[in-house]
């Protein structure tokens, strides 16, 4: 156990030399803040822009609460598969990765620390920014502090799992990887409606957004922060269903996400793709 | 060399690197699937969450006008800015200096290339708007239409060589700032919202960012009144024709500024910086 530990601490430490060791901490933190704050004023300037005809603000509250959360998604899974495709087509290093006792799985896990901490800090802005700016607020007796530390603990394990499956994916994808990391992230975005009630997506759509542990947290974060629920589709259901079905989807699509993984390294290898470069 | 024989050379290079762009681009099958679906994803969660705000079906236009022309601006900052950082990656971008033509050649080519292979993007994000989202635009002038596109796509790629100058010199530095140019310019711009909500800013960012005077004009043209323009249409094409014309100018200045700084500090053939 603890000889895995001290291996998650270095891939952790190599993961922010990699991260931060490109730029000055200014640039790094300018890097770092704009663009969670701008996508913070995007949404307050959208509801700004049609106040006038638009719902109540508490509508607005959820979707800008859950949009903040999304930088986990954002930054964790597309930067667990951004890893591995920095690793084999920039660096050229994922092949000693593989030869090396850690391995890539622990190797991934020590990375996406430092992008937890990235994304912690993007979320961290943007609860600040919305409530000293933007008028987000929350009423502290209603926040369910338990229930909300389980949400939160569950949303993180299924960002990393999740992240664990779209590595696996990149391992087998050439030039497109690019395209399919962002475009995974934008899907989830969509999927999950972080900024919108998932009512509004067409019913086929609707079973997969249920089928994402996203949408789930999305609406338990809602719930358990703000005391208000967002989507009709899950109105009536308690807040310990909702917290059950967050449990359960986020089980089920960590052990789907694992499987996942493996079958792509194992596909990975048989095709040889494991140190072909083919961007660079 | 003579100055005609100076132009066919620069249009042969350019033409060249346009091609490969192009081949590049549908070299995969599912990439370009992938690639024309996902980068709209964004603007169709946009136009929902102006739907459960209860905003006038106007905005859902605006965003959608605004969601096909970021697939523009990632082409610039990834296909453009960046694309001396892939090449210097690739061991490559020394070949383009050992060349004859000029730099400026290869960059218009990489430029038309891209221009070409994002239309099809921006195509499915028409498509989706119309068919799915259900957007209906006023009638509209198309000669009006091609010349406020041209002008803010003449402008946006001069922004682009720009930008690939700074690869010459700088490695990650450059490409993380790349990245954070994404979601600010979309703010300035105005691609989700109408410029006006910004206040004086928009009207500062009008005049720096060729994408947001672009949009703010292609929404005009497409919506009239709807649109909530900042600026009179008219004025804003002339705006984007200045914008093109410096831009071009400050490309050029920049590329040879430092490619000369960039070969006295021996970073062209620099990898993994």
């Amino acid at each position: 156990m603890s000889v895995r530990l001290a291996r998650l601490r270095t891939a952790s430490w190599f993961g922010w030399m990699v991260e931060g060791n490109w730029a000055d901490p200014v640039l790094f933190t300018i890097y770092v803040v704009a663009r969670p704050l701008a996508m913070a004023l995007m949404l307050a300037l959208m509801y700004r822009a049609v106040r006038g005809h638009a719902a109540h603000g508490a509508v607005f509250a959820g979707f800008y609460v859950a949009n903040a959360f999304h930088a986990y998604v954002d930054r964790m899974i597309v930067g667990m598969g951004w890893a591995v495709f920095e690793e084999r087509e920039e660096f050229e290093t994922l092949k000693y990765v593989f030869t090396s006792p850690m391995g890539l799985l622990t190797y991934l896990a020590g990375r996406s620390s430092v992008k937890f901490t990235l994304a912690t800090i993007s979320v961290t802005l943007m609860l600040l920014m919305g409530w000293f700016v933007l008028g987000v607020h929350w009423d502290w007796a209603r926040v369910q502090p338990l229930p909300l530390a389980i949400t939160l603990a569950l949303g993180l394990a299924a960002t990393l799992f999740i992240g664990f499956l779209l590595a696996g994916w990149s391992l087998i994808l050439a030039r497109s990887a690019i395209v399919v990391l962002d475009g995974v992230s934008l899907g989830m975005f969509l999927l999950c409606g972080v900024i919108f009630p998932v009512d509004l997506l067409p019913r086929p759509l609707q079973a997969i957004s249920l089928a994402l542990p996203f949408t789930w947290w999305y609406e338990a974060l809602r719930r358990f922060l703000l005391a208000r629920p967002s989507t009709a589709l899950l109105a009536h259901w308690s807040d310990l269903q909702i917290l059950a079905g967050l449990a359960a989807v986020t089980v089920g699509a960590s052990l789907l996400s694992l499987w996942g993984y493996r079958a792509f390294e194992r596909h990975a290898r048989r095709i040889g793709r494991l140190d072909q470069t083919t961007l660079f | 060399m003579t100055w005609l024989e100076r132009l066919v050379l620069d249009l042969r290079a350019a033409r060249a690197r346009a091609y490969v762009r192009v081949v590049g681009t549908f070299r995969e099958p599912q990439g370009v699937l992938l690639d024309a679906v996902f980068p709209n994803l964004g603007m169709c969660a946009f136009v929902l969450l102006y739907r459960s705000l209860g905003a006038p079906k106007s905005f859902e236009a605006l965003a959608v006008v605004g969601g096909v022309m970021t697939t523009f601006w990632l082409n610039v900052l990834w296909g453009m800015g960046a694309q001396f950082f892939w090449e210097k990656q690739n061991g490559q971008l020394q070949l383009y200096f050992a060349a004859p033509c000029s730099r400026m050649a290869i960059l218009g080519g990489m430029a038309v290339g891209g221009l070409a292979a994002t239309v099809l993007r921006s195509l499915v994000g028409v498509a989706l708007g119309v068919a799915v989202f259900h957007v209906r635009l006023a009638a509209f002038s198309p000669w009006w239409l091609a010349a406020v596109f041209v002008a803010t796509m003449a402008a946006l790629y001069a922004l682009g060589m720009m930008l690939a100058s700074l690869f010459l010199l700088y490695g990650r530095e450059a490409w993380h700032t790349c990245n954070a140019l994404t979601e600010p310019v979309f703010l300035l711009s105005g691609l989700y919202f109408p410029l006006r909500t910004l206040g004086a800013v928009g009207a500062v960012a009008a005049g720096l960012v060729p994408l947001a005077l672009g949009v703010d004009a292609l929404r005009q043209v497409l919506m009239g009144r709807a649109a909530h323009g900042l600026f009179p249409m008219r004025l804003e094409f002339a705006g984007l024709c200045a914008l093109a014309g410096v831009l071009l100018v400050l490309a050029r200045a920049s590329l040879d500024h430092l490619e000369r700084l960039s070969k006295r500090e021996g970073r062209l053939t620099q990898r993994w910086q």
